[in-house]
């Protein structure tokens, strides 16, 4: 019996995000749309469905006189992300 | 890069692991920029010790080299500020703990030379800087800074304890256009 795939991670963009979260102490927005490609409306969507499942905060504030909005990875958002990765090779090692 | 695309295993490993070659691959683009800036402030700076020794016959000269950390950690400041945004990740940490940590050792050692007990800081300056250049590149698995960390800690080692005096300071110079190459190579490799 495989695990289920988390939802939430099982998504393109969502899971480019948390990858990148997952091996930075913090990312902010315009980084974040740098690397995916993804438009503004799109990732603020992506971005809120995480931060609503818990796996990322989300900080809005000012650097310097620009808004800023800075994401980093929770605890939960680690452990699911860990979970979802293992899960993968699980997928893969079953298919060889 | 669409939401709801339907990925399989293979392509959401790959994605991650895209992900997190791209992170290294930006940390070592921006590196490569502070292995030019102090390639060049060694390179000129031991260069100049080195001419101003051999032509006035004065070891003071030597005081020059605190003039590195008053010029490189300004312009070093100012090369990060130009480099690409990257996120702070344990990576770029740690490199900045290896640099911070051989930077206090360097300048720690050099004035108790100067002024407390005298003792042969070429060689060990050149075996701390050649074993933090080969750190780095451990860290950012990256084999021409290894290659260059190693043959600047060993063979500046050598080459100290073969040479005496002001001949010395050309191991630094030596060291300067390393760390130069290296700096030029590793740009060369993610540009």
């Amino acid at each position: 019996m495989f695990p289920k795939l988390d939802p939430i991670l099982h998504s393109e963009l969502r899971l480019a995000v948390m990858s990148i979260l997952a091996g930075a102490d913090e990312a902010d927005f315009t980084y974040l749309k740098k690397q995916t490609g993804a438009t503004s409306g799109n990732l603020s969507v992506q971005i809120d469905k995480l931060a609503s499942a818990g796996y990322i905060e989300v900080e809005k504030g000012f650097k310097g006189k620009m808004p800023r909005t800075a994401c980093r990875i929770t605890p939960a958002g680690q452990e699911a992300f860990k979970s979802y990765v293992e899960a993968l090779k699980e997928y893969l090692s079953a298919g060889k | 890069m669409e939401q709801n695309k339907e990925m399989t295993a293979q392509q959401s490993l790959q994605l991650i692991s895209d992900s997190f070659n791209k992170s290294r691959k930006d940390i070592l683009r921006n590196s490569a920029n502070y292995f030019v800036l102090w390639g060049i402030l060694l390179t000129a700076i031991s260069l100049a010790i080195y001419l101003l020794w051999h032509l006035t016959d004065k070891p003071q000269w030597n005081f020059l080299w605190f003039a590195m950390p008053v010029i490189g950690y300004p312009l070093a400041a100012l090369v990060g500020k130009s480099n690409a945004p990257i996120p702070q990740n344990e990576v770029s940490k740690m490199l900045g703990g290896v640099w911070t940590v051989f930077g206090t050792f360097a300048l720690a050692l050099s004035a108790i030379a100067v002024f407390v007990v005298p003792m042969h800081i070429t060689l060990i300056i050149v075996i701390i800087l050649g074993l933090a250049e080969c750190i780095s590149g451990v860290l950012l698995r990256n084999w021409p800074i290894i290659i260059a960390g190693f043959l600047l800690g060993v063979g500046g080692a050598i080459f100290a304890l073969l040479v005496k005096s002001d001949a010395q300071l050309l191991i630094f110079t030596l060291g300067g256009i390393l760390l130069l190459a290296t700096g030029f190579i590793v740009k060369l490799q993610y540009k």
